[in-house]
């Protein structure tokens, strides 16, 4: 269920420029899908709210590359 | 005139952004119609023939929505939201909408006293066929009045708008004083302050020792070949065609000025948040770019930027008197002036980022050209990248700091730079 619902947050962050079942079934990073950092700006502010946790940039925040790498952060995140 | 009766009434603290936009705007006077900026709305196909008298509601209409079109700035500065008035319109019969709109920008506002937005009506016989809009900057910022215009464009077709408005600003003002508001900008602060301990005083300390009258010059490169090799790289790093220019712009200042280090203003529109995405108000603000160029190549530099970027957008939602606190403080301790005195503007409104024919961007570098289209007495930076549509980047840079010649050589250079690592 997290990594359905993470994935649909991608997709509404980048204006549904890639799709949830596109950002699931991902092979390569999201961003080169069409994650742009301004939707990973949207993405950041959606978790926060969502999950109530804060994303320190200056920390690696590859995670933000893939659902399964959100998921995870999200997780421990908690 | 147009009259308007809009639903409240009152002052407000101003917001960050209006706060951000007032300092520059003090400080760039008596220049500061610099600032002004417009839209010119053809009358949708399927709301002709428009009445004068219907193209007038729908801008009441628009106004009464918008609460930032009605504020003025009051004693403080605060907001000064006003709930009722009359905007001057002007008709202009048979005439060409953009010389309507350079007419309209071409005075600074009277921010106390006049309303932030001016309009007027280009007409043919009876009929309106272009709106054209020019903005206060404490008004709106450019994606602000996109919304603006969408809404008109709706209120043209369909007298009405469904759904209350988006946030205003006098809302937005109360977020920021309250606590989740107050977090967020010690937050910012604190990146702020990290990185004016450490970073150079300013990238262009080395007067030019070609000063020109008046100091300040803009030169405009219009190149396919820069945009097709930046939407090249673009697809090839996974990033934007955004981050592409910021970090080509960065890793050039690093090789001009030597320093390692290289710290650039973007400014960042700020509506990365729900609240924030569709308001109509001047959300954009400066950002803090990091970037740690040393001797490494513009694509390494490329493939590591990412990062640094989101920590810039993220600065750029900040309380102005915080970094203004934060700057002083600094100079005082390191006993010199801290300001990166280099800004970064990408207004477009769109991006699009195509993996380009290596062939196109060759064949299209004889259509590179550059222009002078610009000179003033003030501006309060020494270094201004401007990205506009069509394939456009200017600089705006004061002569006493960068000569003519360098400006140029800086615009020839980032071309070579982006089509250099396009092909490669």
């Amino acid at each position: 269920m997290l990594k359905e619902r993470l994935a649909q947050l991608v997709s509404e962050a980048c204006d549904g420029e890639v799709t949830a079942a596109e950002a699931l079934g991902a092979t390569v990073p999201l961003s080169y899908l069409g994650v742009t950092s301004l939707a990973q700006m949207r993405l950041i502010d959606a978790l926060e709210r969502e999950y109530d946790v804060e994303i320190d940039l200056a920390e690696d925040v590859s995670f933000l590359d893939s659902v399964d790498g959100l998921a995870a952060w999200v997780s421990a995140a908690r | 005139m147009i009259t308007f009766t809009g639903a409240r009434r009152g002052t407000a603290p101003l917001t960050w952004g209006q706060r951000a936009i007032w300092d520059t705007i003090q400080r760039t006077a008596p220049d500061d119609h610099y600032f002004n900026f417009g839209r010119i709305l053809e009358v949708p196909r399927g709301a002709r023939p428009a009445s004068i008298a219907h193209v007038a509601r729908s801008v009441g209409l628009l106004v009464e929505r918008h609460e930032a079109l009605r504020t003025l700035i009051g004693p403080g500065p605060v907001q000064d939201l006003r709930d009722r008035g009359e905007l001057p319109l002007r008709i202009a019969a048979d005439a060409e909408p953009t010389a309507v709109l350079a007419e309209l920008s071409a005075t600074a506002f009277d921010y106390a006293g006049e309303w932030p937005v001016r309009v007027a009506f280009v007409t043919r016989g009876d009929e309106v066929t272009h709106v054209v809009l020019a903005f206060c900057h404490l008004a709106s910022d450019g994606l602000g009045a996109e919304e603006v215009v969408r809404d008109l464009r709706l209120l043209l077709l369909r007298g009405g708008l469904s759904g209350g408005p988006p946030p205003q600003p006098f809302d937005l003002a109360g977020w920021q004083a309250s606590r989740a508001g107050r977090r967020q900008a010690a937050s910012a602060a604190a990146f702020w302050e990290r990185e004016h301990l450490r970073m150079p005083p300013t990238m262009f300390h080395v007067p030019s020792g070609a000063a020109e009258r008046p100091p300040v010059w803009r030169a405009t490169l219009s190149s396919p070949a820069a945009d097709l090799s930046a939407q090249r790289l673009a697809v090839r790093h996974g990033t934007s065609t955004s981050t592409v220019l910021l970090t080509a712009v960065g890793a050039l200042v690093a090789e001009v000025t030597g320093h390692e280090t290289v710290t650039v203003l973007p400014i960042v529109s700020n509506r990365f948040r729900a609240s924030t995405r569709t308001s109509v108000t001047t959300l954009s603000q400066e950002g803090l770019f990091v970037l740690e160029a040393g001797k490494a190549r513009f694509t390494d530099l490329l493939a590591e930027s990412g990062p640094a970027v989101l920590r810039a957008y993220r600065s750029a939602y900040h309380d102005p008197a915080d970094r203004e606190r934060v700057v002083a403080e600094a100079s005082r301790e390191r006993g010199t002036p801290i300001h990166p005195y280099c800004c970064f503007n990408d207004m477009r409104f769109v991006e699009q980022a195509v993996y380009r024919d290596e062939e196109l961007i060759r064949r299209a570098l004889p259509e590179t050209s550059l222009s002078w289209p610009l000179s003033q007495d003030k501006l309060n930076c020494r270094f201004c990248v401007h990205l506009g549509g069509a394939a456009q980047v200017s600089l705006t840079a004061d002569t006493r700091w960068l000569s003519r010649a360098d400006i140029e050589r800086f615009l020839l250079g980032l071309e070579r730079m982006l089509v250099e690592a396009a092909l490669r």
